[in-house]
């Protein structure tokens, strides 16, 4: 690192030590001797003076951060905006203590038509071109081969010295899926549900009350109302003409279906073996049921997996032609956003559950796919990982995220965000909370790709008719032993 | 004796000339053409992915391949695609057309061939984008609509008609490369070959099968054998339109294979090794390909020196 940004990450630590340090001695130490107030005050005064030593000693000049960001979605624009943000605040510590030193943000946040793996794609190929971001945001799966490949460094050192300034406060279990072979290599985002939305105005139109409609996540929730009475009841709406399509599920492939295969007891990952798992009971059951849905109930178009997001997915829900969808949190974010519908509209017709159990003694999921920040190698190479270390932290404010989790629909990585005067006034945010005790997150196996590209083929077909349930099990499960053979336990 | 030692001289300085000549376009073809072949079928001997590791597992890839199921659905998917749109659309409906708008009012002719034009200028993505409306399963869509006229009921296209959709699709903007090429080479035929038929009486049909499609052999030629190895390549359209769907690798050709494994993966996993084993193969199909054509149309004769040489 260079001798000027050594005395910025220096100068920048002594800062946040002194805040620390203030607002430690202001709330711990009990009010008490004028000494001990003293004594605080003078420690106080001598940061101060080292501070300004060190600011001196600054060389002056623009520090460049690249920060790569993605929605999909475009309400996810705080993704990138919370760290321009901590870079304003920055650049406002700097400027108050004299340094003439600024950091610029050469941020780009990608959105539609741009998906994950053109994204990713994006990513790799900038790194070899030595053009790759210094901040990279990315799915938690993707941990695992960033690591093994050397794209990313680990945080630990990082999250340590950083650890009372915000890290304590992360929700416990994130950090599980930021973990690779004992380390930390990311810093959580934000993370989500995938609730299955359903029509409140069909279920009036099909003779429910209110209090029935209102019953209905909690029934789910209990497991007492599982995948197939979904069926049995989007056939009923559909039989009866209330809707065109029973049953909505993303239009392109995702990680979202293998609620359906968690729904039905299915495992992804053995963390002790530290292997992806194929539940075969599982796999059939869920294959069955997609066939099902299609052929049996007809509740599902056989070219779901053909269709665009639009026409297939967004407008047949939005406009009442459908009576479920099986979407995620960010969605209801989307759907405000794009005006398809209103808050209150939001309200009045949109309900959500959990995903259903498949069967009796099930129990219903959800799955999360937290998004991570990311340290690249090249950003360490450059001598900028400090910095950007020093922005990540600044962005995983309660008070930040929240602006993120409010127009993104997506939910707190912080508990103090819990109580964030913004995300607790979102009625929506507030009631999916309970779903991440359901929750299940992606493994971070560096062939989790493969095994999701697989089971989406396999699905594909299904749907499609080109494959019946039984020829569709035998031939998941042979890919998947001829694809990924040891990096998978068959149970 | 002395005229012909001269001429010798002057072909060798000629030669000369031509290979100095050549030296810009054989380096294009050596780092375009030869640098990625060699590329291609280097990585086709390791299971390089994102790592970037040149982890050299040698023939491995082309035994998976030997033993991959779908294999061999998506080759035979490859060569009816490739046949079906060259013989309907890229020679045939281009021939068809060419001839057929060389023989109307030169105006008429003239604006219908620049209106065919109109899929090739427009963005590949808008193209399709307009494909994927009109072959919409709901009622209101542009096929459904017209089909609506005569009693039939809405179907969605793209999933019981994959490979009509995905031919036509390549079809209509294929034909236009064809159909420039014909038309040139019809425009180039002189008058005096057509009026001398039409005095001894031959019908426009004669007309066309016995001076104009003798005259076009080298465009026919060149035309299909460019236009099949192109359609061997080729699998955009496919990917906006069908993505190798709707079922099974219903309409997965070769070349979308090898992009699904090397580049196009959700979760950002690639196998560019497997990828580039599986490209390399093409690239074998394509030489083979031309030195059969090259045969069967005689493009020796074409390339041969004149018997005489006017100095």
């Amino acid at each position: 690192m260079r001798r000027g940004q050594l005395s910025l990450v220096t100068v920048i630590l002594l800062i946040i030590a002194l805040l620390v340090g203030v607002a430690v001695g202001y709330f711990a130490i009990p009010r008490g001797p004028a000494e001990d107030v003293e004594k605080i005050i003078q420690e106080r005064d001598q940061l101060r003076q080292k501070v300004e030593e060190l600011t001196a000693m600054l060389q002056p000049g623009e520090i460049t951060v690249k920060v790569w960001t993605i929605g999909p979605d475009p309400p996810s624009e705080y993704r990138l905006r919370n760290i321009e943000i901590a870079a304003d605040i920055l650049n406002s510590m700097l400027e108050k203590l004299g340094a003439n030193v600024t950091v610029k943000i050469d941020g780009e946040f990608f959105v539609r038509p741009v998906e994950w793996g053109e994204y990713k794609n994006n990513f790799y190929l900038a790194y070899q071109a030595g053009e790759a971001p210094d901040i990279y945001l990315t799915g938690h799966e993707d941990i695992g081969f960033l690591a093994e490949n050397n794209y990313i460094i680990p945080l630990d050192d990082y999250i340590n010295e950083y650890w009372d300034v915000v890290y304590y406060d992360i929700i416990s279990t994130l950090w599980d899926a930021v973990k690779y072979k004992g380390k930390i290599w990311a810093v959580p985002q934000d993370t989500e549900a995938r609730p299955m939305y359903f029509r409140k105005d069909v279920l009036r139109a099909l003779g429910w009350s209110e209090a029935e409609i209102e019953a209905l996540p909690k029934k789910i929730m209990s497991g007492e109302f599982t995948l197939y009475d979904l069926l049995d009841l989007a056939k009923q709406a559909k039989d009866a003409g209330l809707v065109e399509r029973g049953i909505l599920h993303r239009v392109k492939e995702g990680y979202d279906y293998f609620q359906f295969y968690l729904g039905f007891g299915g495992r992804l990952w053995d963390a002790d073996a530290g292997k992806m798992v194929f539940t075969e009971d599982a796999w059939r059951k869920t294959l069955q049921w997609f066939y099902d849905a299609v052929y049996v109930y007809g509740v599902i178009s056989p070219n779901q997996f053909s269709g665009d997001w639009d026409n297939d997915f967004h407008f047949p829900f939005t406009e009442g032609r459908a009576l479920f969808l099986s979407g995620g949190t960010w969605h209801k974010g989307e759907w405000i956003q794009k005006g398809l519908l209103t808050e209150d509209q939001f309200n009045e017709n949109i309900g959500y559950a959990l995903h259903p159990a498949g069967e009796p003694g099930k129990s219903p999921v959800t799955l999360s796919h937290p998004l991570v920040y990311t340290i690249t190698k090249l950003a360490q190479d450059r001598g900028v990982a400090d910095i950007a270390f020093i922005l990540i932290t600044l962005a995983t404010s309660p008070h930040l995220n929240s602006y993120h989790s409010v127009k993104s629909a997506h939910l707190a990585i912080l508990y103090s965000q819990i109580s964030d005067s913004r995300y607790v006034q979102d009625p929506f945010l507030h009631d999916v909370a309970y779903m991440l005790e359901y929750t299940t997150f992606i493994p971070n196996h560096p062939k989790w790709g493969d095994y999701s590209r697989i089971v989406f083929n396999i699905l594909r077909a299904v749907e499609t008719g080109d494959l019946g349930p039984d020829d569709a099990f035998q031939e998941l499960k042979s890919q998947i032993q001829s694809e990924l053979g040891d990096a998978v336990i068959f149970e | 004796m002395a005229t012909l030692t001269t001429l010798r001289i002057r072909r060798k300085v000629f030669k000369g000339y031509l290979a100095v000549f050549l030296i810009p376009s054989l380096t294009f073809i050596a780092v375009f053409f030869l640098l990625p072949v060699i590329l291609t079928f280097l990585i086709g001997l390791t299971d390089m992915d994102y790592s970037f590791k040149w982890n050299w597992i040698w023939l491995d890839n082309y035994i998976k391949i030997l033993s991959d199921r779908w294999a061999y659905k998506i080759m035979m998917n490859t060569f009816f695609y490739v046949f079906s749109t060259l013989t309907f659309f890229n020679v045939g409906l281009a021939l068809l057309i060419s001839i057929a708008t060389t023989h109307v009012n030169e105006l008429v002719g003239s604006a219908f061939r620049a209106l065919w034009l109109l899929p090739r200028i427009t963005p590949s993505t808008v193209y399709a984008l307009l494909w994927l409306w009109a072959a919409r399963g709901e009622e209101y869509s542009l096929f459904n609509w017209i089909l609506g006229f005569f009693g039939f009921k809405p179907i969605d296209w793209r999933l019981t008609h994959p490979w009509l959709i995905v031919i036509l699709v390549n079809g209509f903007v294929g034909t236009s490369f064809g159909m420039i090429i014909f038309t040139a080479a019809l425009k180039s035929i002189p008058e005096d070959y057509i009026r001398a038929a039409k005095v001894d009486g031959a019908s426009t049909l004669q007309i066309i099968r016995h001076i104009e499609l003798p005259l076009i052999k080298w465009p026919l030629l060149f035309v299909t054998a460019y236009q099949t190895l192109s359609l061997f390549t080729s699998y955009e359209y496919i990917l906006l339109v069908t993505n190798g769907g709707p079922g099974l690798y219903t309409t997965e050709v070769w070349a979308l294979y090898s992009y699904h494994l090397a580049f196009a993966q959700y979760g950002g996993i690639v196998k560019f090794g497997y990828g580039a084993a599986l490209a390399t193969i093409l690239v074998i199909i394509g030489i083979i390909m031309s030195i059969i054509y090259l045969k069967m149309f005689r493009f020796s004769e074409l390339m041969t020196e004149p018997k005489i040489e006017v100095v």
